[in-house]
């Protein structure tokens, strides 16, 4: 399953039409608290995490989910400077991350 | 004119003369035919002429000669009709100098019936150096008015990045997503499915939104004369306060907007009522985060004569110490203030015939800062005031 936690409704919307176009399960969440209060994830699930959401920050999130044992895949997106990236995921292992606007096709990005 | 009426009786020649020779001013006395009877000292040195030179020459000599031509026929055509154009008026109106020199003038005439006739009496007064003043003031007015947009701009330039990002992302990913369906249907020799049809209706849509930021944010930059116009106040604060959201965005303090349902017609220029509102909502904003109730209410409201705005804050107010030199240019308690935003909103407001007036608080209470323009003066029928 492929979580998305975007609060952007476009960029959530326009991720979803790409990865279920290509016939992948995805479930879409405007913030980590709606993740957190209404999904599990296993290991080997994927979730895209926007770093620069509202409340709780991607970062955080993933934080919190390591904590928790359940540590899904994680692919963080952001459209912040790349200094700004390195500071927010300092200590976050096995991270790809993903920059906005795109450069490349992200299916591909996403999938590999 | 009595001291002009009177000079042939009361006053004498001599101290005639010294009088216009003490006066600050040019001072030119003609009679009917347009022959100079008295020519002051002033007028020496701005036309070049002595007064022995000048007195009975007529007028003309010292007028560039496209006005000289025109003098004589006023003068006629007065005589004749009674029709003032110019005396007890006062105007603008070009001399020229002996040099050949053709400079702006401020005139104003008087006229005295005397036993020879009727006489005029001209005050001049070089307006070069006021107007060189003027222009420098209205320069720099423009210049510092830049330089907040710029100095604007560079704070939202980053929040810019990121809001333009999002439409761009999302409109990607829409076109990622149809090209490979497309590529899909293709191999399976389909026609292209409403599905698809219905992304690239999204990816329009969110091509659409990146370019009106861009819009928005041109407006801001580009340095234009003001261009007035009769807008509705309340779509261009607004529109200001979408702007400023860029600015805002993340932060914590609520914007509210109070506003009525009828539109308020403004003659304004609408950027420039723009650059006030942000200047404004910055400041508010600045000492609002720092608050315990992080709000900034922005009201519009208006009488029969004069249009409001109002920003309140929920910060601390200010001093009375503050308050006397809020106004003035470079008069900041900030850090890195520059002290600008008030003296050029109230600049902007002034040019418009309207004012910025501002309430302190205080004992808990925020500042307020009221923004007040004439309203638009309905000539015709208020319905088609607006495209
Ligand atoms: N909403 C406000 N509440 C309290 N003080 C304010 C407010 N707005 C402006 N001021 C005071 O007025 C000063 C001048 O403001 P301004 O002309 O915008 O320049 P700057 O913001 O660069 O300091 C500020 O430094 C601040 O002391
Ligand atoms: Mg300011």
């Amino acid at each position: 399953m492929y979580f998305i936690v975007e609060d952007d409704a476009s960029v959530a919307d326009a991720l979803e039409s790409l990865l279920s176009g290509a016939g992948l399960p995805v479930r879409v969440f405007a913030s980590a608290e709606e993740l957190i209060h209404s999904a599990s994830l296993k290991p080997e699930d994927t979730m895209i995490v926007d770093l620069g959401l509202p409340g709780m920050s991607g970062s955080e999130l993933v934080r919190h989910l390591e904590k928790a044992g359940a540590t899904p895949r994680v692919i963080a997106i952001s459209g912040k400077s790349s200094r700004t990236i390195a500071r927010e995921t300092e200590g976050l292992s096995d991270l790809k991350i993903l920059r906005k606007p795109p450069a490349a096709d992200w299916l591909e990005a996403i999938t590999a | 004119m009595g001291e002009v009426e009177d000079r042939k009786t009361a006053v004498s020649e001599a101290r005639f003369e010294s009088l216009l020779d003490t006066a600050a001013d040019g001072i030119i006395v003609i009679d009917e035919a347009g022959r100079m009877l008295a020519f002051n000292k002033i007028c020496e040195a701005l036309f070049g002429y002595t007064s022995e030179e000048a007195i009975g020459q007529n007028v003309s000599l010292i007028m560039p000669p496209e006005f000289a031509r025109s003098h004589d026929r006023f003068l006629a055509n007065y005589h004749r009709t009674g029709e003032r154009r110019i005396i007890g008026i006062g105007r603008e109106v070009s001399g020229m100098h002996r040099d050949g020199t053709v400079f702006p003038l401020e005139l104003s005439v008087g006229e005295a019936t005397t036993a020879e006739g009727r006489q005029f009496i001209g005050v001049l007064r070089d307006l070069r150096s006021r107007r060189a003043v003027e222009q420098r003031v209205s320069q720099l007015q423009a210049q510092v008015v830049h330089m907040t947009r710029l100095s604007a701009m560079d704070e939202m330039g980053a929040a810019m990045a990121h809001e333009l990002n999002q439409p761009l992302t999302a409109l990607l990913l829409y076109l990622q997503a149809v090209a490979r369906q497309i590529k899909a249907f293709h191999a399976d020799g389909k026609p292209p499915s409403d599905k698809m049809l219905a992304v690239l209706d999204k990816a329009v849509q969110e091509a659409e939104r990146a370019s009106h930021i861009v819009q928005r944010m041109r407006q801001m930059v580009e340095k234009r004369d003001p261009e007035r116009a009769t807008v509705d106040l309340r779509e261009v604060v607004n529109e200001a306060l979408d702007l400023s959201e860029f600015v805002a965005q993340g932060a914590t303090v609520t914007i509210r907007r109070v506003f009525g349902m009828t539109p308020i017609h403004v003659d304004a220029d609408a950027t420039q009522i723009q650059q006030i509102i942000l200047n404004l909502l910055r400041n508010a904003l600045e000492v609002a985060k720092e608050s315990e109730e992080r709000w900034v209410k922005v009201s519009i409201g208006s009488d029969e004569r004069s249009a409001f705005v109002s920003v309140t804050d929920s910060g601390p107010g200010f001093s009375e110490d503050v308050g006397k030199s809020l106004f003035r240019t470079f008069s900041t308690t900030k850090k890195s203030g520059m002290g600008l935003g008030l003296a050029i909103s109230r600049a902007i407001a002034q040019n418009h015939g309207g004012d910025l007036m501002a309430d302190p608080g205080g004992n808990g209470q925020g500042a307020t800062f009221t923004l007040m323009l004439p309203m638009h003066r309905a000539d015709g029928t208020e319905d088609d005031m607006r495209e």
